[in-house]
């Protein structure tokens, strides 16, 4: 553990040191630590703030400011449920229920185990496939209330084929 | 040049507020989110009041907006007025728990709606407190969120590092909305313990360790009374030239 957290830290340093000491790199620095990480640890938004000598409040307000970015460790399968209009109006919000009745999860939280999250998006921008999910970066088109089941049972085995 | 406010003829510089402008006039707008301390933030849209510019009319918030040319402004229209009620009412159901909206939703005399109240929040997110911060040197606190979940906050709600205790976010909050704990010679603010010290003088604590130290950071030379307070500092001052003997 503590060597994994050591080689983290690293990790981070390297993605941070790439970037000039300049405010105008925070999002870029945050979007690549959450695409590694995906999701930001504090350390990063500490070190962030030394890099480019911006107070950590601030960066810590930005980092709470966009959805994109996540404070906390995200599930190997991250389960993002569409709930724009379109989505919303073909029963996202029974999905949502289904996830929670099956994992246990509400949107912004993460199964103990550590294999799924769940979080709601306000649009996918694919209105005619509603409603969509999307597990991590594969789309799930006009999923039903007992087909959301059935994509779970898929990532449930931890086999990424499942993509 | 000149520009009329509410029939008055107002003499303003270029570039000034027509807030600013109306407050020197001796004009009344109305402000939550003002301070003189800093420059506009537009946030709290109270201070709205009609613009007109050649012939245009327009809404704008007049701490935000800057004089560059004649116009024409009121600040008290049946629209205008109609428009700082909503506002009123908004803020209110925001912070429902502030004693200064409620006695401001009363006098504008909102009527009740299907808006639900907000009974534990004073907050009304006007970011004086982070502005305040900032200028004390310390930025311990920040807006955090977005949208209905926005609110000033230290970084993970923790105690912060940085912060000096001096509680220029709490005198300055317009709706008294922070709380500060003073007992037993300490302060809690923003979830941090500090440690009062001492007036020389009058025995009174006035500030805390960690402010004392910042100060004594940015100063050149060491202050002999740096343990004194504001107010016997004063008393001393005026005994020294003379005024009260």
């Amino acid at each position: 553990m503590a060597e994994e957290a050591a080689h983290t830290e690293g990790g981070i340093r390297g993605i941070i040191q790439a970037y000039p000491r300049e405010k105008r790199f925070i999002l870029p620095l945050m979007q690549d630590i959450q695409k590694e990480y995906n999701y930001l640890p504090r350390e990063a938004l500490l070190t962030i703030a030394n890099h480019v000598g911006v107070p950590f409040s601030k960066v810590y307000s930005m980092a709470t400011f966009y959805k994109a970015f996540s404070l906390t460790p995200k599930g190997r399968y991250n389960i993002r449920v569409c709930d724009g209009t379109a989505c919303h109006i073909k029963n996202s919000a029974v999905l949502i229920d289904q996830i929670y009745n099956n994992l246990g999860i509400k949107p912004g939280e993460t199964t103990g185990d550590g294999m799924f999250s769940l979080e709601t998006v306000n649009c996918l921008g694919a209105c005619a496939i509603a409603p969509v999910v999307m597990v991590n970066e594969m789309v799930h088109p006009k999923v039903s209330s007992s087909g959301i089941l059935d994509v779970i049972k898929r990532y449930k085995g931890g086999s990424d084929d499942a993509n | 040049m000149k520009i009329l406010i509410d029939d008055l003829e107002v003499e303003v510089t270029h570039g000034e507020t027509i807030l600013t402008s109306a407050r020197k006039a001796g004009i009344h707008i109305p402000t939550l989110c003002y301070h003189e301390a800093f420059e506009g933030q537009g946030r709290c849209r109270l201070c709205l009041v009609e613009v007109d510019c050649r012939g245009v009319k327009q809404v704008v918030t007049s701490c935000t907006y800057p004089v560059t040319e004649e116009i024409t402004v009121r600040t008290s229209t049946p629209g205008i007025e109609k428009m700082r009620k909503n506002i009123v009412m908004l803020l209110y159901k925001q912070a429902s728990a502030s004693t200064i909206l409620h006695d401001m939703y009363l006098e504008y005399g909102c009527s009740e709606n299907s808006l639900s109240d907000n009974p534990e929040e004073k907050c009304m997110v006007c970011n004086l407190c982070v502005l305040a911060c900032e200028e004390m040197g310390s930025s311990a606190i920040s807006l955090i969120m977005r949208g209905t979940e926005k609110r000033a906050a230290t970084p993970y709600d923790e105690a912060s590092e940085v912060c000096l205790g001096c509680g220029a976010c709490a005198a300055i909050c317009p709706t008294q909305a922070i709380e500060v704990i003073e007992r037993d010679g300490y302060r809690i603010i923003w979830n941090k313990k500090f440690t009062l010290l001492k007036c020389q003088h009058c025995g009174r604590s006035f500030a805390t360790e960690e402010q004392l130290a910042y100060i004594d950071s940015k100063g050149k030379y060491a202050d002999p009374d740096s343990l004194i307070c504001l107010n016997c500092r004063r008393k001393m001052t005026a005994e020294k030239i003379g005024i009260f003997t």
